[in-house]
């Protein structure tokens, strides 16, 4: 993937052609079954050589304004980066280490949440900081109760 | 094979049989270490055996590392990546010892000289000062060179991802080979001084004509140093396959002066005082490997063979290097650190004036450091192959926010502009949000946009300005996400 082979030839039509090839209908069905996988491992499934991670979240981006579930899907990156840098889920001490763990997640999630819900993604992270989760708290997928009452459907 | 050379190898043969020990000396034995008998090779590993700042910080790196190690979890598929950028890690700490442990035993070496009353600061109204100063001044860009290669290998220790560790290595790899290239030509001009002081300080030559000689000895020097001290990949490369020839040249020069001064002596009958001198000069440098003796050669049977052994890399019966120092070379080769030309130069210095006239190393001796197909292919692509050096090359920390970085320690060879990568054009539209390929209306995962929020988020979450490892941690996350491959390249100019 390190070639730019990647942003070759068509990239729709391949991540659809993959898709597809695994059985979705898809890329949000294909993404849902994996909901804790990293944007780097669900392309690294589709295509290890052509597919990047961003690809993927554009696709799913692109599928969630159709079915107005950008807010779903925004929980759902949340998700994701909560499990790669909180494996063990929300720490128990908060220390420095600890912090930054924290701070490294919901930064690269702020990162990847478009503009129309940049404003709903500063009010969860303020929730969080004002009422932290209880110690473990690792959602594993966008139903997550507690994530759901951050950030609740509005659109459907 | 002329036959000059033949007997120059019968002459090493000969002195070597005597005292090149074949087994690595002990003490610091994991360390380079030219094992001649003379004891330390001044080029390399010096004479102190005090431990460095770099040796007494290693054990608390590599602990830092593998506490690294063990917090990417379990799973250990990751294992042997860590494994082999720790290797390389360590490799690298070791190289830079042992060349700041030569430019150290230069260094003193030089204040000693510059204050040789009777020879170079005396002679001359201290005429001779000005090559001692240009030793010092190309000792400072090494020093330099090897502080910040330290610095950007503790930088690595610090980062999570082996991907970026192995990355800030291959940006230390060009600065510490051009100090090791440079420190063995520093070593050689190094013993040019000696010579001079010697010859100075007894008056054995003409100071006009030996001035004039220093001169032309530091014009042929000049063009390699500059190269090397210019940092500019291409050319410390080409001046790494230049450098044996070079030495080997200056051998040449070196033996003619002695020459001239022992006949010059003969006449004054000053010819003992001579043999005590400056036949007896022990030199620092390579060339003491390969000038021939002054005295005649005796006839010895030849088993040579420029061949890798279990002590390490052996000619005849002469180790040229150590096993150790083989494998450590082997490993930053093959990681991608060091490049195989620099390397192979300073082991055809070490093997003396065959290998230094005669091109290639044996087949052996390179793949005992580390050649093979992936490395000469690494070799390829990362110079022109598919393209790569007409891509344009762009900052993966967005220049309008230099500020911002340089406020979090990206100064010096941590500056931003060391962390380029070339991409191809659809690739740089793409993560810039251009091109066609988007399936999103709204796009927010522009390249800038995204990496200045994700790192300006976690700042202000974590509550204190972030480090340059956790910068680089995140910088290094995303980048997997966009696909850019971790290989970094300075920007130079526009």
């Amino acid at each position: 993937m390190s070639d730019g082979r990647a942003w070759q030839g068509n990239v729709k039509a391949r991540l659809y052609e993959r898709v597809r090839e695994r059985g979705y209908d898809s890329l949000t069905a294909f993404a849902e079954a994996r909901p804790t996988a990293s944007l780097v491992e669900l392309a690294e499934e589709l295509g290890p050589d052509d597919i990047v991670g961003v690809q993927v979240f554009s696709g799913l981006l692109a599928e969630a304004e159709r079915r107005k579930q950008v807010t779903r899907l925004v929980r759902s990156v949340l998700v994701r980066m909560l499990f790669q840098s909180l494996p063990e889920g929300w720490p128990s001490v908060m220390d420095d280490a600890n912090r930054f763990n924290v701070a490294k997640a919901l930064g690269a999630w702020f990162g990847y949440t478009p503009e129309t819900h940049e404003a709903r993604a500063e009010q969860a992270m303020a929730a969080l900081r004002a009422t932290p989760p209880p110690p473990g708290w690792r959602p594993l997928g966008p139903d997550d109760e507690l994530l759901l009452s951050l950030m609740p459907d509005e659109e459907a | 094979m002329t036959s000059r050379s033949l007997v120059v190898l019968l002459v090493l043969a000969l002195l070597s049989n005597g005292c090149a020990p074949l087994t690595p000396p002990p003490g610091r034995g994991t360390h380079l270490r030219y094992t001649h008998g003379e004891g330390a090779m001044a080029a390399w590993a010096g004479s102190t055996d005090e431990p460095t700042l770099l040796e007494s910080e290693g054990p608390q790196r590599l602990n830092r590392l593998q506490g690294a190690r063990e917090a990417v979890g379990p799973g250990g598929a990751e294992a042997p990546e860590w494994q082999s950028t720790l290797a390389a890690h360590l490799a690298l700490l070791r190289a830079v010892d042992e060349v700041s442990a030569s430019t150290r035993s230069v260094s003193r070496e030089l204040s000693r000289l510059r204050a040789s009353q009777q020879g170079i600061a005396g002679a001359g109204n201290g005429l001779f000062v000005r090559y001692v100063e240009y030793g010092e001044r190309q000792l400072l860009w090494m020093d330099a060179e090897l502080a910040a290669a330290a610095r950007l290998a503790t930088a690595a220790s610090q980062v999570e991802e082996p991907g970026m560790q192995l990355a800030l290595l291959h940006l230390a790899g060009p600065r510490l080979e051009a100090a090791m290239m440079g420190s063995l030509l520093l070593a050689v001009w190094c013993d040019f001084l000696r010579l001079t002081d010697d010859v100075l300080s007894r008056r054995f030559y003409s100071v006009e004509r030996l001035f004039m000689d220093m001169d032309r000895f530091q014009k042929m020097l000049e063009p390699a140093m500059k190269a090397l001290a210019s940092l500019e990949p291409a050319q410390v490369e080409a001046t790494a396959d230049d450098v044996p020839a070079l030495v080997g040249h200056l051998t040449g020069e070196f033996e003619a002066l002695r020459e001239t001064v022992r006949r010059g002596a003969e006449n004054l009958q000053k010819a003992l005082v001579l043999k005590e001198s400056v036949e007896a000069l022990t030199l620092v440098s390579a060339l003491k490997f390969t000038l021939p003796a002054l005295r005649a050669a005796a006839p010895a049977t030849l088993g040579t063979g420029f061949m890798v052994g279990s002590g390490g890399v052996m000619m005849g019966t002469r180790m040229v290097v150590s096993a150790e120092w083989v494998e450590m070379m082997r490993r930053l080769v093959r990681a991608g650190v060091l490049s195989l030309p620099a390397v192979s130069a300073a082991v055809r210095i070490q093997a003396g004036q065959v290998m230094m006239a005669h091109g290639e190393l044996p087949r052996g001796v390179r793949e005992a450091l580390g050649e093979g197909p992936e490395v000469r292919a690494m070799r390829v692509t990362g110079r022109t192959g598919a393209g790569m050096a007409r891509r344009p090359r762009h900052h993966v920390m967005p220049e309008e926010f230099r500020e911002w970085f340089e406020q979090r320690g990206f100064t010096g060879e941590m500056d931003i502009d060391q962390f380029c990568v070339r991409l191809e054009q659809a690739h740089h539209q793409a993560i810039h949000g251009g091109g066609n390929w988007k399936l999103g209306r709204t796009w927010p995962g522009e390249w800038n946009r995204m990496i200045m929020e994700a790192l300006s988020k976690a700042e202000s979450r974590t509550g204190r300005m972030l480090t340059p490892s956790e910068v680089l941690g995140t910088v290094a996350k995303r980048m997997q996400d966009y696909g850019i491959p971790m290989k970094f390249i300075p920007w130079r100019g526009r």
